[in-house]
């Protein structure tokens, strides 16, 4: 027996076997006990990656035989995924195009979150800014057509000349998109330093005082804290054009930034679903998953910091589900 | 074992040896069998290779169709959602990145393979050589994010001051702000492909035979007259090979220049500005290929000129390391 395992052709053909049964993975099954085991692989927008971390944590909790795989790259990253397949589930956080609905590609909206413009705390007009607020028209002059570029043209002082540092994102993503929706334009119009990641460009516009950029809600405000992130605010956006930031569109702590989501006072874009992509309906534990998120899950959307869906649209996206 | 390897043989033999098979297998047939099959393994990189060229040029067809050649590689804006797809911008910026990062690490390598060949003692070149490996082995994302981290700020302060004394000269003039430049990314990737050149550099030194050395020296030359005079002007091809391989690696890389290059679509004119290499604008956008219609013919033409650029360079090297390969042999 001895002889048997040193035998160096045994020991191969022994590696090569384990390699082989490891490399093919167990796909998604439901076994007859009912008890689900599998792994699903999820990629996509940075905006739904906080949320989609705590939702497998919690569903691993619940079936400890399910495996996630979940990474981040920017939402059109998690759709080209889903469409090729290279992942269960695509996170993807803006509409969904016609032209990818007729590669295949099917949305459910799970949860609801916003962007936000971001600015340095040292900027030299801070408190005009926090007084005044920005219309949605100097944003666009700002981000699309460069028509304004000192921080003194956005808050009407002329002693001001320090120019304005634009940053947008150079993935291809969710909160590019919405955000240039909600000006008028699309990501590729956004100009300024395209930096890659949410983190990436919140990093940016820390860094720079004179910077100006746009957040997801999970990454504008700190976690803990709940206040925006060290040496960044939200700006404002003056919605009625009054001149002024009224109470109710000021957004100091992220749980009144949730609450102006919530009830719709905040547009929408720059608030937007966020939806899972697949390819083609969901079988299996993807969708008992998907399922779950719409239904359990939905208790820990508040805790992350995201905005719950009202009950008709989740349950539209039962339907979908169905 | 051994009892399960003769009843093996026991069963097999007969198949091996029947009349059917036996004709076929004999030694001559299986000796150039092995030699057949081994070629077919040998040229099938080769193969795989031409399979991604034709692919990427028939994937193209869609966009080559609706513009030329010409107005591709040369129109100046990209703007895909107007149907607007001119690659020059991130043609000139994937060149001015590479030059970046050569002029950065050409001659540093250059003198410390030099350093490493000929005047170290064994001990320091023994451990200089795995820690250069260690340096080529570190994930690419790694440099990105330090470079964004450690560079990027770095280079927003030296830019703001290089630009006030030296700013009149457009190659040094400061329209950009930030730290995102040509300048990091040639940083970045000058740190990345500095193991590359040194080690091909002191392998390429090491093939001057000692004796020519050695005569230098009795002729009454210093060390570093025998370096200059004698041992350099052998391997200046060599050398040269080196630095294309290393530019090749350069114009390649991908995370780690994307994350501080700035990603701006303009042609740019200074060392401070932001640029757009091709790798960049394929890893940022292939998201969105699905979507808006030509685009994944755009940007697998971006791919297909990435091909051609990088091997028209390896090209070079090769023939290049074929010419010293050549002349060590006399």
């Amino acid at each position: 027996m001895k002889n048997l395992i040193r035998n160096p052709k045994v020991l191969l053909s022994l590696f090569l076997l384990a390699i082989i049964s490891v490399a093919c993975g167990g796909s998604p099954t439901v076994q007859e006990t009912g008890d689900l085991k599998g792994s699903i692989a999820v990629s996509g927008a940075w905006a739904l990656y906080p949320m989609m971390t705590r939702w497998a944590e919690e569903y691993h909790n619940i079936h400890p035989a399910v495996e996630f795989d979940i990474s981040a790259g920017g939402a059109g990253k998690g759709m080209a995924d889903a469409l090729v397949g290279a992942v269960d589930i695509g996170m993807v956080s803006r509409d969904i195009r016609p032209e990818e609905e007729a590669k295949g590609a099917y949305w459910i909206a799970v949860t609801k979150d916003a962007v936000f413009p971001t600015i340095n705390a040292q900027n030299p007009v801070l408190s005009d800014l926090l007084e005044k607020g920005v219309t949605q028209e100097t944003f666009a002059k700002i981000f699309i057509t460069a028509e304004i570029t000192s921080w003194g043209q956005v808050v009407g002082r002329s002693d001001v000349t320090d120019e304005i540092h634009l940053y947008t994102r150079s993935d291809a993503c969710g909160a590019a998109e919405t955000w240039a929706k909600y000006i008028g334009g699309r990501q590729d119009d956004l100009g300024g330093i395209a930096v890659f990641g949410d983190p990436g460009l919140l990093n940016a516009v820390v860094t720079d005082h004179l910077g100006i950029g746009y957040n997801n809600l999970g990454y504008a405000y700190d976690m803990t804290t709940g206040e925006p992130v060290d040496g960044a605010f939200i700006l404002p956006i003056d919605q009625n054009s009054n001149g002024r930031a009224d109470e109710d569109e000021l957004l100091e702590t992220k749980a009144e930034a949730i609450e102006m989501v919530a009830t719709g006072k905040y547009p929408s874009p720059p608030a937007r679903a966020l939806n899972l992509v697949t390819n083609g309906k969901p079988g299996g534990i993807v969708r008992d998953f998907i399922g779950w998120v719409l239904t359990d899950g939905q208790e820990f959307v508040g805790e992350a910091g995201y905005i719950q869906l009202t009950n008709e649209q989740l349950g539209a996206s039962l339907e979908k589900l169905q | 074992m051994r009892d399960v390897t003769l009843k093996a043989r026991r069963v097999l033999q007969p198949i091996w040896f029947s009349p059917v098979l036996l004709p076929f297998l004999n030694r001559r047939v299986k000796d150039r069998f092995v030699g057949g099959a081994f070629f077919l393994i040998t040229i099938l990189p080769f193969a795989i290779l031409l399979v991604v060229i034709v692919s990427l040029i028939l994937r193209t067809q869609p966009i080559l169709s609706a513009h030329s050649i010409g107005e591709l590689l040369t129109g100046q804006k990209w703007s895909p959602l107007k149907g607007q797809f001119g690659f020059f911008p991130f043609i000139a910026g994937t060149f001015w990145v590479t030059f970046m990062a050569l002029i950065l690490a050409v001659p540093p390598c250059l003198l410390s393979a030099i350093y490493l060949s000929e005047y170290c003692r064994p001990r320091i070149s023994a451990v200089a050589k795995p820690l250069l490996d260690l340096l080529a082995g570190i994930p690419s994302v790694v440099y990105g994010v330090w470079g964004m981290v450690a560079i990027v700020p770095l280079v927003q302060v030296f830019s703001t001051h290089v630009s006030k004394w030296l700013g009149f000269i457009p190659l040094f003039s400061k329209n950009n702000p930030t730290g995102y430049s040509i300048l990091s990314g040639g940083i970045v990737l000058a740190v990345m492909i500095t193991p590359f050149i040194i080690a091909v550099t002191c392998e390429v030194l090491r093939t001057v035979p000692d004796g020519t050395r050695l005569a230098s020296l009795a002729l009454g030359a210093t060390k570093w007259q025998t370096i200059k005079y004698v041992v350099l002007p052998q391997t200046r091809s060599g050398i040269f090979a080196g630095v294309v391989f290393g530019a090749s690696r350069a114009l390649g890389e991908t995370m780690a220049v994307l994350m501080v290059v700035g990603n701006v679509a303009k042609v740019p004119s200074s060392i401070f500005d932001p640029a757009y290499p091709l790798p960049a604008l394929i890893a940022n956008n292939y998201g969105e290929m699905m979507s808006i219609p030509l685009y994944d013919a755009a940007l697998l033409g971006a791919a297909l000129v990435l091909l051609i650029i990088v091997l028209f360079f390896n090209l070079i090297s090769t023939i290049a390391l074929r010419h010293i390969i050549g002349r060590s042999k006399i």
